[in-house]
Parts: C-alpha cells; sequence; structure tokens
C-alpha cells in the first residue's frame, strides 16, 4: 500500500526565510516611502523605480532558473528540477505582473502615456504571455513526463527574450529610459536612493526564494497525492 | 517638482496587493492539499 502521510503540510509550515522575507519588503517598503527623498524631475513618481527595477530582475531571475531547471531536467530526468522550474515559472509570471503593473503608472506622470509599444515594454508583455502559457500548458498536460519535456522546452525557448529585453534599450529606439545604477561609470543617483534600491533588490530577491520554496512544498505533497492515488 | 505621488501610492498598493494575493493563494492551495490527504488518509482506514 502506498503511504499518503506526509511531512507537515506546506499550510502549516512557517518558512523562517519567509518570515526574513517579510521583514526585509517591509523595510524596503518603508525606507522607499518614508526615509527616500523623491527626485526633483519626475517627483514622488520616481519612487516607483523601487518597486518596478527589482521586480523586473526577479522576473528575469525567475525565468532564468525555469530555463536551467527545464534544461537540466532534460538530462538528468529528475522530477525536483521540473518542481523548481514549475514554481519558478509561477512566481516569475506574479513579479512580471507587478512590472507590466507598475511601468505603466510610472509612464502616465513621466511619458505622458501609460503604454507604448515600443521594444522594452512589448518585449516584456510577450514574456508575460510565454509563462502564463508555460502554466496553461502544465495544467493540461495529465502524463508527469511528458508535462516536464513540453514545458522545459518552452521554459527555455522563453527565456531567449531576456536578453533582447535587457538590450532592447540599447538596439531600439526606445522611451524607456536607459539603467540608472547598473551603469559602467556607477550610479546616477544619490547614495540614499541607490541603497534604498538595493534594499529593494535584496528584499525581493529574498521574497521570491520565499515564495519558490513555499510552491515547491506544495509541488512535493500534490505529487505525494497523486502517486498515492495511483498507487492506492 | 511635479504633483504626481498618487501614481507612486497606487503602484506600491497594487504591488502589496499581488504579493498579498499570491501569497494567500499558496496558503489556500497547501490548505486545500492537506484537506486532500486528510480525505485520503480516511479513506484507507
Amino acid at each position: 500500500m502506498t503511504d499518503v502521510s506526509l511531512t507537515a503540510p506546506a499550510s502549516r509550515r512557517l518558512d523562517p526565510v519567509a518570515l526574513v522575507a517579510v521583514v526585509a519588503v517591509a523595510l524596503a517598503y518603508g525606507r522607499a516611502i518614508w526615509f527616500t527623498p523623491p527626485e526633483a524631475t519626475q517627483g514622488f513618481a520616481q519612487k516607483i523605480l523601487y518597486v518596478h527595477a527589482p521586480a523586473a530582475w526577479v522576473a528575469f531571475l525567475a525565468f532564468g532558473v525555469t530555463a536551467l531547471s527545464g534544461a537540466f531536467w532534460l538530462f538528468l530526468k529528475d522530477q525536483r528540477l521540473d518542481r523548481l522550474a514549475e514554481s519558478s515559472a509561477e512566481v516569475g509570471v506574479i513579479f512580471t505582473t507587478a512590472v507590466l503593473v507598475t511601468g505603466p503608472l510610472w509612464g502616465k506622470p513621466v511619458w505622458g502615456t501609460w503604454w507604448t509599444w515600443d521594444a522594452r515594454l512589448t518585449l516584456t508583455l510577450f514574456l508575460w504571455f510565454i509563462y502564463v502559457g508555460y502554466l496553461v500548458l502544465r495544467g493540461v498536460i495529465p502524463g508527469r513526463e511528458q508535462r516536464a519535456r513540453y514545458a522545459a522546452v518552452v521554459g527555455i525557448l522563453g527565456a531567449l527574450l531576456i536578453p533582447f529585453i535587457h538590450l532592447s534599450v540599447y538596439l531600439f529606439r526606445t522611451l524607456h529610459p536607459l539603467p540608472v545604477v547598473a551603469r559602467p561609470e556607477g550610479p546616477s543617483m544619490p547614495p540614499v536612493m541607490v541603497k534604498t534600491f538595493f534594499l529593494a533588490f535584496f528584499a525581493f530577491t529574498l521574497l521570491y526564494v520565499a515564495f519558490v520554496r513555499v510552491r515547491i512544498a506544495l509541488a512535493v505533497q500534490r505529487d505525494a497525492l497523486d502517486d498515492a492515488t495511483v498507487g492506492g | 517638482m511635479p504633483d504626481n505621488a498618487l501614481y507612486y501610492r497606487l503602484a506600491y498598493a497594487a504591488t502589496l496587493l499581488l504579493y498579498l494575493g499570491y501569497a494567500l493563494s499558496l496558503y489556500l492551495r497547501g490548505r486545500a492539499l492537506s484537506r486532500r490527504e486528510q480525505r485520503q488518509r480516511d479513506g484507507r482506514t
């Protein structure tokens, strides 16, 4: 008989990484709101940088992890890699949604328009569609191995957009500004803003790790229950 | 300096809602899995 008894259910676990992530995110929001001055030209709208850019970084990281895990799964066929790819893609979609929501809210007061079909914005929207498609694909394929194989291929192909998105501000005429921190000549912001920026980067990266850990725990629990159903 | 604080407040509120909503969805999925596990266990005893 297959044992359906699992380790502590994911819903009742208190992950220490999640706890640290929540504190770090609260600190980042607090510092950005109350302890970081607004920029003189853009005004308060510039503070959107502290939630927009880290979300974009985490989205790239998440889809990069999905692609790498998928690539390794194709060789190793290790179920843990597929769970990591699946979890990372889902969290990546959440962070890309944050990018696509905060971008227009920054664009309207600064550019005078919510949206423009330039390379950076359009490719980011495509990236979101690809990984939403990735998650839908996973949901409609019942066989675990076939699902992992197809998902790995889509996950790898989708991530090929990431370097184009990153380089789009150099390659194309675009409204989107060039990087203000990751520049060879150093950040073009005052130190107080740079510190907030890096705190937000750290906090949202930690939030990504926390989300992925919990999501993997759910996937482990789900797979064990599926195995028990099939095996029983 | 332009008066556009509303946009940044909206952006911060939207991201917070998004992350809290996702955290809630993880919690609810975990609870649903625990119930499913309980049902499977009860069905076997």
